[in-house]
């Protein structure tokens, strides 16, 4: 068992559960607000709302998953839930991750080797997927393997292994060509 | 809580991949929020949702008062039965809505789900109140509207216009036909949605 996958023992408050998970995971919390959300202002109120919701649900947090998992179904469900609302103001409509492999690749590759470029590419592919997809290339490009993945979202290992494939496929496509002109 | 029980590995497992180390290595502004200011928010939000259970229950209660008055002033015993059907669905739509229109899933419930068990329970939610619409939004006003035709027909003092009650009521009908319509097509985009997820 990993370090990060500790349960913590009983007794933790909700302040200092909620201190330890922010300071730890705060920048990973802003870049999940980042990809469910593309107006800056919007996306800090969803960012508080996240950080919100988080303290209130360490309230019983139980120790039955680690905090790490906890807290990544506590910020993607409230992403989730922001998307759904939003996809109802803006009839905005979202793609799974098998239309996304049929988008155009990303231009020159001179654009593509552009790191700011890459990363609005990056985001605005984000920002098209549905909310479970969104949710397992965010947590693969935050570096989650696949069990937690699984863990995190419900879905089963194979289902997990298949998106994190097509995620792998599309990225390459999208981003190979800038990455070898680097 | 020692260090490492919430120690944040979340490393390039790949580190040749470029778009995790471009995810990961993008500037962020790196908010802290203590636990004061959060149980600020947490108020404010509460407040909120508070103040706006108050406007929506302030508004329905507008509505039965204007019912009250055209029950209390109503000329006969059937304009007074169709206004107390009306004021009866009004009660039966509020109810309803306060019982499945707000989402239940509390923060700790969130941490105890899965995307996929959240996602599948507040699609199941929105698609079974939109499927419904006609059992609790459209039927409430029904009785009561039969009953303001037949009032009219029956006891009022002037003759009935055939052709404006005709008009009347078929505007009614294609606004009821209409929002039934709409909210089906809803539930089938949200059915098609939850059967994507449940094949995942």
């Amino acid at each position: 068992m990993s370090a990060i996958e500790t349960i913590p023992a009983a007794g933790f408050t909700q302040d200092g559960l909620y201190q330890d998970a922010a300071a730890t995971y705060g920048p990973a919390l802003e870049r999940l607000a980042r990809a469910y959300e593309a107006d800056p202002d919007i996306r800090r109120d969803l960012l508080q709302d996240i950080h919100v919701a988080l303290w209130r649900s360490f309230e019983s947090f139980d120790g039955r998953c680690s905090v790490r998992t906890w807290m990544y179904r506590v910020a993607h469900n409230i992403g989730a839930s922001h998307v759904l609302r939003q996809r109802r103001s803006k009839s905005q409509a979202l793609v799974g991750l098998e239309e996304l492999e049929n988008l155009p690749d990303a231009g020159s590759g001179q654009q593509a080797a552009d790191r700011s470029h890459a990363l609005d590419r990056l985001l605005n592919l984000i920002q098209l997927l549905k909310p479970l997809d969104r949710h397992v290339i965010l947590s693969y490009l935050e570096g989650l393997d696949a069990a937690s993945i699984g863990e995190i979202t419900g879905l089963s290992p194979g289902n997990v292994a298949t998106k994190i494939h097509r995620i792998k496929a599309m990225l390459a496509r999208q981003f190979q060509q800038g990455g070898s002109e680097q | 809580m020692t260090d490492d029980q919430v120690t944040d590995d979340a490393k390039p497992t790949d580190p040749n991949n470029q778009a995790q180390q471009i995810w990961q290595s993008q500037p962020v502004e790196d908010i802290k929020m203590s636990a004061d200011v959060i149980r600020q928010r947490a108020g404010r939000f509460e407040r909120k949702i508070s103040r706006r259970n108050l406007r929506e229950s302030i508004t329905s209660l507008l509505v039965i008062v204007v019912f009250c008055y055209f029950f209390a002033t109503a000329p006969g015993i059937l304009f007074r039965v169709t206004w107390t059907l009306f004021i009866a669905g009004m009660i039966w739509i509020i109810i309803q809505l306060r019982l499945k229109g707000t989402p239940k899933t509390m923060p700790a419930a969130m941490g105890n789900s899965s995307s996929v068990e959240f996602f599948r329970a507040e699609l199941e939610r929105q698609r079974d109140l939109v499927k419904s619409v006609w059992l609790w939004y459209l039927a409430p006003m029904v009785p009561g509207y039969f009953a303001l035709n037949l009032a009219c027909i029956v006891i009022s003092p002037r003759p009935p216009r055939w052709g404006s009650l005709a008009l009347i009521d078929l505007i009614f009908v294609a606004v009821f036909l209409g929002v039934w319509m709409l909210n089906q097509r809803a539930a089938r985009c949200l059915q098609r949605t939850i059967d994507e997820l449940n094949a995942s």
